[in-house]
């Protein structure tokens, strides 16, 4: 008895060491050749998030790609040390502790949405390492002085993305008088339609239901049907995935379309060509069309972009808000890099804080709460089957409006 | 006070969704009962089934049902290899759990290799499409869903209980000794069993795919409902499966219709512990 | 020295050494990793404690786990108490959880196998629905601040790695404890056939609710600890099914009906998962995690520690003792003392009459023959008294002590042993053990080294000394009626009900049992016995009664009762009479 356990534990011992041999073989043979740069990440390629993990790993390979085209960084070559933390924020602690103690890498990246970046957040402020994020969510929960966020949203999102589409509506010749505001109970969607009950009651809209669902529900029919009932001017949906796509077929086969419909956080491409979406508006800070392509840098990402995402077999391979987080998460950092001509964190960090970096999504700043700066986000729509920008009216595209019922 | 309109409108979403339920399930329910195997993977073929009727669809431009009709007899191989593989290596309840998982893992990560995780969504003019009937509205594909699926179930019931296969199987379920004794071959009726089990996810999948958009972790997004649709209806009982599946689909949506729609799982899983503590009788 | 004393030993120093290796300042990734081996240790073995060793399957670990992460969250978070306590509160949190769905669902016999699977399921969403849709969460997720953790030291990762530490070798070593004490195999035995196990004296609600109590209890400690580790606690993520079925995998893997097998289960699985998070093969590398799963099905049937236990060589029958091991009770001859008195004793089921109003004394010391036709109530008779029905009117006197209201482990335990028509051995426990786990729980109430010289002993005396370690479906009928027959002698009952212990034999086993039973009432014992055999009847019956549609028609000498018109009416039919 006691012998078959020893040989046992002995066997899992070697199982184990072998596996980790293996894990941590790859990162450790090429740390010697040539000395490059190495900047670490984690993203979700596998489990629910993968959908838009791959979207970042993409801009990843192409931005190391053109990065080191050009020369790489201090004259060095750069390496990007990807993991997959397969959608779970433990993995993704666990992971960046890799990055920081075992792989040593220089620098570090955010991983993809709120919850991961959240965990590795805590483990770059515990080794003192900057974090440049492009995905994250709740910037009041950003406590920590060198993360930066590359999605600009600002630093009161629950105030200012509802102002910004209820601007964009009273501006129009429809302003609405009734609103309703359907939710997800997801964090970083939920204090944003929470958000935009109080700036609707200040405007005045009246509020005419208000529904929260759970994360991941399947079945919008009953919703769908509430919805129609209450009929309202302006559909605000706190969406995130596939729930502005379920509810707007659910309320499609009780045929009804909403007249002005929100929705925060949706997958970009099933809604854009959803027949339903017509009209559909959301929030961006990057999309593949003018002005944002009037940058030329950015004009050639997303050529690169959409060949890479076809080549990879994505359904909707054009460039759009998360690509462009992306791509300027990696600007952020050579841009820092290439001023200080250091990758001391500290410096970079300070240097940070002090200057403006100019990336496709625009121009940041980083001296708010949170590190946030300027809000940069834009009302986008969905017209003929694509997104395009339609407020503030001077970021809209020549001889583009927004579109009301 | 919501009205008659709505929750008309919302028992209809309930019992469509109900079907789906039972739909899924019953394949899981059949193994369980009838080959002791707990078949995670089931909804792995579900889901496998759903992508290939899209890349039939949307590829070949075939018609989603034709798809899902030439994809049943692969799909019963498929069960019946499954089948061979488990009563060759004796897997028990126990380890298919642990097996099952493991193919379910698989499967994920072939979709994935192929589709990649990005969402498809199978575009047809059915998948919007409806009938109105007075006030309601009655969506087409889930309806044409939901014909099926019960067609489906009562004819597996029927199957159960009046043909000879059916009737070995459930004496076989009940004392394989005395069955044998019969002259019942289980070891071949469990391949038959395991092969009606997997088309059964292969129509199921057919109907995912014309009416959910599809994500390779979706799949363990059904695990928690479906197992609760296949215990909650009895195993190896297809009608059963029908009025679970009915029963959390219609509590759910009257929920969603009548308060805050993120308290829906609380009244039907409660129901659900109820009606399991206080029912009389059945073992 | 013997292994005995060096294990405890061993054990202790390796976590001695375990515990001072944040000491040695390792890389932090190093200490997570382990953290997270040793987190889903602990979990995987919490549940094993409940599903592995009781069979109680549970696919609700999420919510045992959920209700630990949510109550360290918002007790360390909204009301700034103190990590430790918080910590014991999350454990108290999930048992109490726990006790109370058992204290619900353990009284409901029906509610077994996939049924309690699709229980503890639905607790789990309730529970998730609950949490969301209040202030524990309500939607935003419970963000806790980094100094909730004690520094106990420099690095908050080897802190963490100290507690996981701690949690794994808690529940380790309780599940040992379990295992090996009366819990552990009382456990077993609910496993194997609950019914047989609570008439044999096994006191079953409890020891389901101790076993839930304590799975609750770690899983509850071990996600307050979690909770930590992620800082960041949300609903989506906490009830997610990945926790009840990785446990589940984890334990299958290793070996559930075994201490120390989840352990082995969630090593590899955990240290799989992180075998395959280079970037490139992501995809690929999930794949190969679903191909080692199956294959470890395949070629591990029965688990890790199955297949260590397989290998083990069986050892050679033991000697068997050549005296009784309890003082046996004095040999008296039929007396007419009654030691089991029934009054009036009705039990109906939906309305149909079984037992109709029995009166009778069996007489210590005496052999009484219980007949009647198919369907008189003599087997129900014999679970009212064992207590496995409870009777709906009616008393059951054992010297004077009223049986009809106990439980059927007191009544057990006040004396009463019975056998199975069909045999019902614990199939999974050997046959030594089985008869051992009777002088444990019945009567006799032995502790475990003379309840095995017992079982020894019993076994010897009915002839299965020989096959003490063989399982019990590698015995023939006979065998196994005899198996049977030495359980219920070793568990020191006074009175033994043998239900049709002679169906199904030979003639030649037959005279060897009739033979046999003189034998026990030789040594003490009183007994009653369902027979259809008559001529075994006559030969063995100091008194017989017969029963009739749940009524008693006859009662007396065999040869006066064989004669008694009424009973030739109801084994013939009236024409006769």
């Amino acid at each position: 008895m006691a012998g078959g356990v020893t040989r046992l534990l002995r066997g899992a011992c070697a199982a184990v060491a072998m596996l980790a041999a293996g894990a941590f073989g790859i990162a450790t043979a090429s740390a010697q050749q040539g000395q490059p740069i190495r900047i670490g990440s984690t993203l979700a390629l596998t489990g629910p998030l993968a959908a838009t993990g791959i979207v970042h790993k993409i801009v990843g390979e192409i931005y190391v790609e053109q990065l080191n085209k050009r020369g790489g960084l201090l004259g060095r070559p750069v390496e990007w040390v990807l993991l997959d933390d397969q959608s779970k924020p433990d993995l993704a602690r666990t992971l960046y502790e890799r990055l920081i103690t075992v792989d040593k890498v220089d620098l570090l990246l955010g991983p993809y949405a709120t919850g991961a970046i959240l965990s590795a957040m805590a483990v770059a402020e515990r080794h003192g390492k900057m974090l440049v994020h492009h995905t994250f969510g709740i910037p009041k929960m950003a406590k920590y002085d060198r993360q930066f966020p590359a999605w600009h949203m600002g630093p009161v999102p629950e105030q200012t993305v509802p102002a910004l589409v209820l601007d964009a509506l009273a501006a129009s010749e429809n302003p609405p008088r009734t609103v309703a505001i359907v939710t997800s109970k997801f964090p970083s969607v939920h204090f944003i339609a929470v958000g935009a009950r109080d700036v609707a009651k200040k405007r005045n809209l009246k509020e005419v239901l208000y529904l929260e669902f759970e994360f991941g529900s399947r079945d919008f029919g009953p919703i769908a049907a509430r919805v129609r009932e209450a009929n309202p001017d302006f559909l605000f949906v706190g969406a995130i995935g596939l729930d502005g796509n379920l509810l707007l077929e659910a309320l499609k086969k009780l045929d009804y379309t909403p007249k002005n419909h929100f929705y925060l956080y949706p997958a970009p491409g099933p809604l854009a060509v959803s027949p339903d979406a017509k009209g559909a508006l959301s929030t961006t800070v990057f999309e593949d069309q003018k002005p944002y392509t009037d940058n030329p840098v950015a004009a050639a990402f997303v050529k690169a972009y959409t060949e890479r995402a076809r080549a990879a077999n994505l359904p909707y391979a054009a460039a759009d808000v998360q690509a462009g987080t992306s791509y300027t998460a990696w600007q952020i950092i050579e841009t820092a890099v290439t001023a200080t001509r250091s990758l001391d964190d500290k410096i970079l960090a300070n240097w940070l804080n002090a200057n403006k970096v100019d990336a496709i999504t625009g121009r940041l700043r980083f001296d708010e709460t949170g590190n946030y700066g300027d809000d940069l986000s834009k009302l986008k729509q969905v017209q003929d089957g694509r997104w395009v920008v339609v407020w503030p009216k001077e970021s809209a595209a020549q001889g583009v409006k927004l579109m009301t019922r | 006070m919501p009205s008659a309109t709505l929750l008309g409108q919302s028992v209809l979403s309930g019992v469509l969704v109900g079907g789906l339920y039972a739909l899924m399930g019953v394949g899981l329910s059949l193994s369980w009962a009838f080959l002791r195997l707990i078949n995670l993977a089931h909804l792995a073929l579900v889901f496998l089934a759903a992508y290939l009727t899209y890349a039939l669809a949307e590829g070949a431009h075939m018609s989603p049902f034709l798809a899902m009709l030439l994809l049943v007899p692969p799909f019963f191989v498929i069960g019946v290899a499954l089948q061979w593989l488990f009563a060759r290596f004796k897997v028990d309840e126990f380890g298919s759990v642990l097996a099952t998982f493991g193919l379910m893992v698989i499967v994920e990560s072939v979709i994935q290799g192929i589709w990649t995780a990005d969402f498809r969504r199978l575009e047809t003019p059915l998948s919007t499409a409806s009938w109105r009937v007075g006030p309601i509205f009655v969506p087409v594909s889930e309806s044409i869903m939901f014909i099926v699926a019960v067609a489906l179930l009562v004819a597996i019931w029927a199957w159960l209980r009046f043909t000879y296969v059916g009737k070995a199987m459930r004496a076989s379920a009940e004392n394989p000794d005395i069955a044998a004794a019969f002259g019942v071959n289980h070891a071949r009726l469990a391949l038959l069993m395991a092969g009606v089990a997997a088309s059964s996810a292969c129509i199921a999948g057919g109907f995912i795919a014309l009416i959910a958009t599809l994500a390779p972790s979706q799949i363990y997004a059904w695990v928690g409902v479906i197992f609760a649709t296949v215990i909650m209806g009895g195993l190896g009982n297809p009608l059963g499966i029908l009025a679970a599946g009915l029963l959390i689909g219609v509590s759910e949506a009257v929920t969603m219709a009548l308060t805050a729609p993120s308290w829906a799982p609380l009244v039907s899983f409660t129901l659900l512990i109820l009606i399991l503590i206080l029912r009389p009788g059945r073992a | 020295m013997n292994a005995r004393a060096i294990r405890p030993a061993f054990y202790v120093g390796a976590g001695i050494l375990l515990a001072g290796l944040p000491l040695a300042q390792p890389p932090a990734f190093f200490e997570s990793f382990l953290y997270l081996v040793f987190f889903w240790i602990a979990l995987a073995t919490s549940w094993a404690i409940l599903s592995g060793f009781s069979g109680y399957f549970s696919f609700g670990h999420g919510a045992f786990f959920g209700a630990g992460m949510y109550t360290l969250a918002n007790l360390t978070t909204n009301l700034d108490l103190p990590f430790g306590w918080s910590l014991l509160a999350s454990g108290v949190a999930a048992a109490l959880l726990g006790l109370g769905v058992g204290a619900v669902v353990f009284r409901v016999r029906r509610l077994r196998g996939e049924l309690f699977a699709l229980l503890t399921l639905a607790v789990t969403f309730v529970l998730a629905t609950i949490v969301l849709n209040t202030p524990l969460d309500g939607g935003p997720g419970v963000f806790m601040s980094a100094s909730v953790l004690p520094r106990i030291y420099e690095s908050p990762s080897g802190t963490i790695y100290l507690f996981g530490l701690g949690i794994a070798a808690l529940s380790l070593a309780t599940a040992r404890i379990v295992q090996y004490t009366r819990l552990g195999r009382g456990l077993f035995a609910i496993s194997d056939d609950e019914d047989v196990a609570e008439v044999l004296g096994v006191p079953t609600f409890g020891y389901k609710l101790a076993a839930v109590g304590l799975a609750g209890f770690l899983a509850g400690v071990a996600g307050g600890i979690h909770a930590v580790f992620v800082s960041y606690v949300t609903v989506a993520e906490t009830f997610s099914i990945t926790v009840p079925l990785f446990v589940v995998l984890m334990s299958v893997l290793g070996g559930a009906r075994h201490w120390f097998g989840p352990a082995i289960g969630a090593t590899l699985v955990t240290a799989l998962t992180y075998a395959f998070v280079g970037g490139e093969w992501a995809v690929f590398g999930r794949g190969l995690i679903g191909v080692t799963l199956v294959a470890a099905v395949l070629f591990l049937p029965h688990g890790i520690m199955g297949l260590v236990a397989s290998r083990r060589k069986r050892p050679p029958p033991p000697a068997i003792p050549a005296e009784p091991p309890a003082p046996s009770q004095a040999a008296h001859a039929p007396s007419h003392k009654p030691l089991l008195v029934c009054q009036d004793v009705r039990l109906s089921f939906q309305g149909v009459k079984a037992l109709a109003g029995v009166s009778l004394d069996v007489r210590a010391g005496e052999i009484l023959g219980l007949v009647g036709p198919n369907g008189s109530g003599k087997s129900t008779l014999i679970n009212v008294i064992s207590g496995y029905y409870r009777r709906q009117s009616g008393r059951i006197l054992l010297e004077g002590q009223d049986l009809s209201r106990r439980p059927g482990h007191r009544i057990a335990r006040i004396g009463v042993g019975r056998t199975y028509q069909i045999p019902r051995p614990f199939r999974r426990l050997n046959v030594l053990e089985n008869v051992a786990l009777y002088a444990t729980f019945g009567a006799a109430g032995l502790e475990r080294a003379a309840a095995e010289r017992a079982a020894l002993y019993w076994l010897g005396f009915v002839g299965l000394g020989d096959r003490a370690h063989a399982l019990p479906l590698e015995l023939n009928l006979h065998q196994r009626k005899f198996l049977e027959l030495a359980r219920a002698l070793a568990s020191g009952a006074r009175l033994i009900l043998l239900d049709e212990i002679l169906a199904g034999l030979t003639p030649a086993e037959i005279d060897n049992a009739i033979a046999l039973i003189r034998r026990i009432q030789a040594a003490g014992a009183t007994i009653v016995f369902v027979e259809h055999n008559m001529r075994a009847v006559v030969a063995l019956a100091d008194r017989v009664v017969v029963l009739n549609h749940g009524e008693v028609i006859a009662s007396g000498l065999p040869k006066d009762v064989m004669a008694d018109p009424a009973v030739v009416a109801a084994y013939l039919g009236k024409s006769h009479a």
